[in-house]
């Protein structure tokens, strides 16, 4: 596979692969101490736009709930899964998870790992964060 | 509401996949039949207000265009599944304001357009890039509901079953069939624990609905009902933890609407609530107040919503049986109000309504409960 034919989902690859596993970089604002994922340039909950740093998001999250996709547009092989997972600090991320429906378990652990999360009509992998049952 | 706005004429076209008319040719089916009910010539209408989501631009214009209606000021809306209800809310607040005694209030939309399939995410929004559908986000839902109340398919099945019950007597739904618990279950999944049949189908129509000041109402003796409660508001963003099973919008939307109209749920006969999935109908029994949090189903299994109910949900078929072309149900809700109240509904008359509330809620917008939610109060 050729290098063209890969791109990132987000395209800043808001991520980084500690030896512990795969961590999300969000951000937190030092005013009001909201963390959020992805990052963006104004704190959406004071407003503020001077104190926002990077935050590390830690691991693993737990599932809030989730559904196994039957019909989808193109490029989403299914079925796939996809939940919410509610992350440490008070943070939500959406995400494909590893399996099928009758593997997961509202209110049970996830880990992220980096994967393929669909295919564009060209056959470019998309390749972005999702999440797994199984720990590193 | 400061002065009522009284709605005198309604109209639309059935519901359908109709991709071979035109949607410019639905819409002024729908217009025609509304100015006709209200008894009034097209030179009345002051302003028009269109609400359409999916089909394109201009669309009040493109539709009044033939009929020569040219000239006067059209304001087309946008507001996902609410744009309708949030048209009907607009044109209200022109009268309202003084600005016209006579307003045309039309939704539209014509999703056989689109193809098949699932309504199209925004491209540039995180969640569709992850697999995000429709389906998926209710789907989500129910099954955070099952896990918090003990919900099971069966109930979820119910929903779709008493829609089809009420809405096989209505001549302008998309179907008009009974439909079983078992045959519910053995459609094809969707987004699971949805199938095909606890899902809303995609299809086309329009709705329109003719609304007036008090003085224009009463110099055509329509002056019989009317809107009280009219509230708009938008999904409030989360970047952490939110309630998927207890709507906060929807009980937000529907409160404002409540202290205007000077009631509560419990005055409510009939309401036409977006059941976009069978847990739409469930959740929203609760943001509206019909019930506690976690009595929904046992509401559903009581038969109080049913056509012979006192609390009547979805007389028309609701979005699952009726239909949704998008733009279009916001408008559909009111003419389903107004046949009721009037006691024009025919073999799916509830017994003598007084008070009737229209709910839409939509736009998947990511971190958000929904874009929009817009509640309309109808009294006689």
């Amino acid at each position: 596979m050729s290098e063209t034919s890969v791109e990132y989902f987000p395209p800043t690859k808001p991520w980084e692969e500690f030896a512990s596993g795969v961590k999300l970089i969000g951000m937190r604002c030092s005013h009001c101490g909201t963390v959020a994922f992805p990052a963006r340039e104004v704190c959406s909950k004071c407003g503020r736009d001077d104190a926002l740093e990077e935050k590390v998001l830690q691991g693993p999250g737990k599932l809030y709930t989730f559904t196994e996709v039957h019909v989808a547009p193109a490029g989403f092989p299914t079925p796939y899964v996809i939940g919410y997972v509610d992350m440490p600090d008070d943070v939500r991320v959406l995400g494909q998870i590893d399996g099928r429906v009758a593997d997961l378990n509202i209110g049970q652990d996830v880990h992220l790992r980096i994967g393929v999360i669909r295919a564009r009509k060209d056959g470019t992998q998309v390749i972005g964060y999702r999440f797994t049952g199984e720990a590193k | 509401m400061s002065s009522s706005v009284y709605v005198t004429g309604v109209g639309m076209t059935k519901f359908a996949r109709m991709p071979d008319r035109s949607f410019e040719e639905m819409g002024r089916e729908a217009v025609r039949a509304a100015l006709k009910d209200a008894n009034i010539e097209r030179s009345a209408v002051q302003e028009v207000f269109c609400g359409s989501a999916l089909t394109g631009r201009s669309m009040g214009q493109r539709v009044l265009r033939d009929f020569g209606m040219t000239g006067l000021p059209i304001t087309n809306v946008e507001n996902a599944c609410a744009s309708g209800s949030t048209a009907v809310r607009e044109a209200a607040t022109a009268i309202r304001a003084g600005r016209c005694d006579v307003a045309l209030v039309l939704g539209i939309d014509q999703l056989s357009r689109l193809g098949g399939g699932t309504i199209p995410g925004v491209e540039t929004d995180i969640d569709p890039n992850l697999g995000m559908v429709m389906p998926a986000v209710y789907a989500m839902r129910a099954r955070r509901y099952m896990h918090e109340y003990g919900m099971t398919r069966e109930d979820l099945a119910e929903v779709a079953v008493k829609a089809h019950a009420a809405g096989k007597h209505n001549p302008y739904a998309q179907f008009r069939n009974e439909v079983t618990v078992e045959d519910v279950l053995a459609s094809r999944m969707i987004a699971d624990p949805f199938t095909l049949m606890m899902c809303c189908p995609t299809g086309d129509g329009a709705a329109a609905a003719i609304l007036m000041s008090p003085q224009a109402a009463r110099v055509r003796g329509a002056d019989k009902i009317r809107i009280v409660g009219s509230s708009l508001q938008s999904g409030i963003y989360k970047t952490g933890h939110r309630d998927m099973v207890h709507s906060e919008l929807t009980k937000r939307t529907a409160k404002l609407a409540y202290e205007e109209a000077g009631i509560g749920p419990e005055d409510v006969d009939i309401a036409e609530m977006h059941d976009a999935f069978t847990i739409a109908e469930l959740m929203y029994y609760e943001a509206l107040g019909f019930c506690a949090g976690g009595d929904a189903v046992s509401l559903l299994r009581s038969g109080r919503t049913r056509i012979t109910g006192d609390i009547c949900v979805n007389p028309s078929g609701g979005l699952l049986c009726r239909g949704h072309p998008v733009g279009a149900t916001g408008l559909a809700q009111i003419c389903e109000s107004v046949w009721q109240l009037r006691g024009d509904a025919g073999p799916r008359q509830v017994d003598k309504p007084r008070v009737a509330l229209t709910h839409c809620t939509g736009g998947g917008v990511s971190g958000l409960d929904h874009g929009s939610c817009a509640v309309n109060i109808l009294v006689t």
